[in-house]
C-alpha cells in the first residue's frame, strides 16, 4: 500500500476540545484515483491536512510507502512535502510575482537543484501542458485553467507519490473544471499518478475511480466508482 | 546566491516607497555617523598638531607654595629653585630615569633693533634645550657650551620676533598694504647684529621656527649669561629634564613622589607636601590626552550608533509588515517544501540587503559632507593671542573606520530583520489553504 493510516485521531484544543478525526483507516495503493468527499465540517480538511504532512495528528499511524510520518521537525516535513507530495489548490495559489516558469521552479529550487536544470525541467513540464506560450507570463495574466495547469505542473515537478488536490476546481467555470478533471484523471491513466481529490462537489467525485465518503469525523462508505456513474448528473458531467 | 538576490528584488521592487522612505532613515543615520568620525579625527588631529615637536619624555618643575607647616615654618611659604636643585636632580640618586637636567631662567624684556621694538620673553637655557623643545634653528645656530662658560650675550630669536624687528611684513599684510614684493629683506641678516634687551645688547646668533605654544615671544640666550645679569642669585624658574623606564602612570607617580621627597627636603619642606614643587610631566600629560581622545572616539561612535537605532528599528518594522503582508506566499513556499531557515534566510538577507545598500549610498554621502567639512571649516583658522590654531585638520574618515561602518551595518540590518524572520518561519505551511 502507498498510503496506510491506521487510526489516525485528531482533536484541536482551541477552548472547547473538538475532536475531529475519529479513528480514521484507509489504505489507497499506487496508481489509485480516489476522491474524498465530504461535507464541511466532516472533517475532510483535516484529513488532508494530515495527508498533506501540513499537520499533526494525535493518535495513530500515517505511512506513506512505508514509511511512517509521525513526529516530524518542521525541516523533515519539508522535505517530505517536497519529495512526496504535489499539492494542487483551489485558488491556485502560484507566487503573484513570479513567471509561471519560475512558479513551476519553486519545489525544485528548495531541492536545491541547479538554476539552468530546474528551468529546463520546468519548461519540459509546462510543455507537456500546453503553457509554453505562456512561460514568462505572471499569474494575473492567465485564465483560471491556465492557472491550474501551471499548479499542476509546479505539483508535477519533483515527481511526487502523491497528487493532492484540494477542491481543484472549487475556482474555476464548470467547462474549464471538466478539463482539468479530466487532465488529472489522463495523468492518473497514463502515467500512473497516484491522485487523492478532496472536494464535496459530486460531480467532480464522480471523475474518480474510487469514492470515500468522510462524515462526523468517521470514514463511512467506499464506494467503487470505475464505471463513473455516481453522479447523478450523468457520465464526464460537473454540475456547478 | 544569484536566487536570494533575484527575491530581494522582486520584493523591494513591489514596495519602492516604503522600502525607499525607510532607507532614508539608516542612510541619514550613517550620514551622521561618518560625519561624526570625520569631525572627530578633525578635532584630534588638530590637537595633535599643536603637540608635535614636544618631546614626551620630559618633566618641568617649577617652585611654588607649601601647604603644611613643617620645621616650624608655616604654610604658604614660597619656594624657589635654585642651582642645587639641577645638581641634586641630576645626580647619581635619580640616574635610573633621568637623562639630561637643565635649567633655565627668564625675564620680561623690551626687544629693540633700530627704531623697531616688540616686548618678549628672555630666557637663559642650556644647548640641550633645544632637543627637549624640539626647536628647529632656521638659520645660524643655536645656545652653545662656549656660550654657557663664556657667559656671551647672544641670543636665538624665534622667527616673528626676527621679522618684527627687521619690520618685514607678513604676507596677509603685504597684501592688504599692497606692498607685495616691494621692500625685500631677508629675515637672516638679522644674523650676527645686536639686539637690545632692555638696555643691553644680545648678538643674534640664530633663528628658530615661531612655536607659539611655548610662550610670549621667547628668545634663547645662555643660562649662564642671563642669570648672571638679570637673576644674580643661583635661583632658578625653572628645570627641565629627560626620564626613561616609566611606562605607567602609576610609575610615574611613584616616581614623582620620592623625587618630591627629595628636593622638599632641600628647601626645608614637609617629605610629603605635594604643593611645593610644581611637576608638569608632559609623558602622563600625553598618555591623559590620548586617553581623552578614545574617549571622544567613542562618544561619536555612541551618538552615532543611537542616531542609526531610529533607522534600524524602521527597518524592523517595515520588515514586519513584509511578513505580515506575506504570510500567505510563506505559506505556498513551506507547502511546496521550503524549510523554515531558508523563509528567514529570506527576511534577513532582505534587511540586511536594505540596511546595507542604503546605509553605503549614507556612507557615500557622508564622505562627500567631510570633503565639504574639510574645504571650509577645515581651512578656517582661530587665531588667539598671535597663536594660530586650526579647528580641524583634515576631518575625514579611513578605511579603518569605513570598515567598521560596514560591519555595524550588516550587523544591524541582521538585528532589524532577526525578529521578523522569525515571525516568518513560524508561518504555518496550513496557510496555504486559507483561500485569499
Amino acid at each position: 500500500m502507498l498510503i496506510e493510516l491506521k487510526d489516525v485521531n485528531k482533536t484541536y484544543n482551541n477552548g472547547q476540545p473538538l475532536h475531529v478525526l475519529k479513528g480514521i483507516d484507509l489504505s489507497i495503493d499506487r496508481g489509485e484515483f480516489v476522491s474524498i468527499m465530504g461535507a464541511s465540517g466532516s472533517g475532510k480538511s483535516t484529513l488532508l491536512n494530515i495527508l498533506g504532512i501540513l499537520d499533526n495528528y494525535d493518535t495513530g499511524d500515517y505511512y506513506i510507502d512505508g514509511k511512517l510520518i509521525k513526529g516530524l521537525t518542521e525541516s523533515q516535513a519539508a522535505d517530505y512535502r517536497n519529495r512526496m507530495i504535489g499539492f494542487i489548490f483551489q485558488s491556485f495559489n502560484l507566487i503573484g510575482f513570479k513567471t509561471a516558469v519560475e512558479n513551476v521552479e519553486l519545489p525544485l529550487f528548495y531541492q536545491g537543484v541547479s538554476r539552468h536544470k530546474r528551468h529546463e525541467l520546468a519548461m519540459q513540464y509546462l510543455d507537456k501542458l500546453g503553457l509554453t506560450a505562456w512561460a514568462h507570463h505572471y499569474p494575473n495574466e492567465m485564465s483560471g485553467g491556465q492557472k491550474q495547469r501551471v499548479a499542476i505542473a509546479r505539483a508535477l515537478i519533483t515527481n511526487p507519490k502523491i497528487l493532492l488536490a484540494d477542491e481543484p476546481t472549487g475556482a474555476l467555470d464548470s467547462k474549464t473544471s471538466e478539463e482539468v478533471m479530466q487532465l488529472l484523471s489522463k495523468l492518473n491513466r497514463e502515467e500512473g499518478v497516484t491522485i487523492i481529490v478532496v472536494t464535496h462537489e459530486s460531480g467532480v467525485a464522480n471523475c474518480t475511480e474510487k469514492i470515500v465518503h468522510i462524515k462526523d469525523g468517521i470514514i463511512g462508505e467506499i464506494e467503487d466508482n470505475r464505471q463513473h456513474r455516481s453522479s447523478m448528473f450523468g457520465v464526464n458531467t460537473i454540475m456547478k | 546566491m544569484k536566487d536570494i538576490f533575484s527575491e530581494i528584488w522582486a520584493s523591494l521592487r513591489r514596495n519602492k516607497l516604503r522600502t525607499c522612505l525607510t532607507g532614508f532613515a539608516v542612510s541619514w543615520g550613517i550620514f551622521i555617523v561618518i560625519l561624526l568620525l570625520g569631525a572627530g579625527n578633525g578635532l584630534m588631529n588638530s590637537i595633535q598638531e599643536s603637540r608635535e615637536g614636544v618631546a614626551t619624555n620630559v618633566m618641568d618643575v617649577y617652585g611654588n607654595w607649601t601647604s603644611k607647616p613643617y620645621a616650624g615654618m608655616k604654610e604658604g611659604r614660597r619656594i624657589l629653585l635654585d642651582n642645587r636643585d639641577v645638581e641634586v636632580t641630576g645626580s647619581d640618586i635619580f640616574a635610573e630615569h633621568i637623562d639630561k637636567v637643565v635649567a633655565s631662567v627668564s625675564t620680561r624684556a623690551r626687544i629693540a633693533y633700530g627704531k623697531n621694538s616688540i616686548n618678549g620673553t628672555l630666557t637663559g637655557n642650556f644647548p640641550d634645550r633645544q632637543e627637549m623643545e624640539r626647536l628647529e634653528i632656521l638659520h645660524g645656530r643655536f645656545v652653545n657650551d662656549n656660550d654657557i662658560a663664556g657667559k656671551r650675550k647672544v641670543v636665538v630669536l624665534p622667527e616673528n620676533v626676527a621679522n618684527e624687528l627687521l619690520g618685514i611684513l607678513k604676507e596677509e599684510e603685504q597684501e592688504l598694504a599692497g606692498t607685495a614684493g616691494g621692500r625685500k629683506v631677508a629675515v637672516e641678516s638679522i644674523v650676527g647684529k645686536y639686539v637690545k634687551f632692555g638696555d643691553i645688547p644680545f648678538r643674534v646668533v640664530g633663528i628658530c621656527k615661531t612655536d607659539y605654544a611655548s610662550g610670549y615671544n621667547k628668545c634663547y640666550a645662555p643660562f649662564t649669561a642671563v642669570q648672571a645679569i638679570y637673576v644674580r642669585s643661583n635661583r632658578i624658574d625653572q628645570l627641565s629634564f629627560t626620564f626613561h623606564g616609566l611606562p605607567t602612570e602609576a610609575a610615574n607617580e611613584a616616581f614623582e613622589k620620592e623625587y618630591r621627597a627629595v628636593l622638599n627636603s632641600h628647601h626645608n619642606v614637609a617629605p610629603n607636601d605635594s604643593r611645593a614643587i610644581r611637576i608638569s610631566n608632559k609623558f602622563t600629560q600625553d598618555m591623559q590626552m590620548s586617553k581623552a581622545q578614545k574617549a571622544l572616539h567613542y562618544a561619536f561612535w555612541f551618538v552615532g550608533i543611537l542616531t542609526l537605532l531610529g533607522g534600524i528599528v524602521g527597518v524592523g518594522n517595515i520588515m514586519l509588515i513584509t511578513v505580515k503582508e506575506r504570510t500567505h506566499e510563506f505559506g505556498i513556499r513551506k507547502a511546496i517544501g521550503a524549510r523554515p531557515w531558508s523563509i528567514t534566510k529570506l527576511i534577513l538577507a532582505e534587511s540586511v540587503a536594505i540596511t546595507a545598500a542604503f546605509g553605503y549610498m549614507g556612507m557615500l554621502l557622508g564622505m562627500i559632507g567631510c570633503q565639504v567639512l574639510d574645504k571650509t571649516v577645515g581651512q578656517a583658522v582661530m587665531t588667539v593671542a598671535d597663536q594660530k590654531i586650526a579647528i580641524l585638520v583634515n576631518p575625514l574618515v579611513g578605511m579603518g573606520e569605513a570598515i567598521e561602518v560596514t560591519v555595524v551595518l550588516i550587523v544591524a540590518g541582521t538585528l532589524a530583520g532577526l525578529f521578523p524572520a522569525h515571525k516568518a518561519a513560524k508561518v504555518r505551511p496550513i496557510e496555504a489553504l486559507r483561500a485569499e
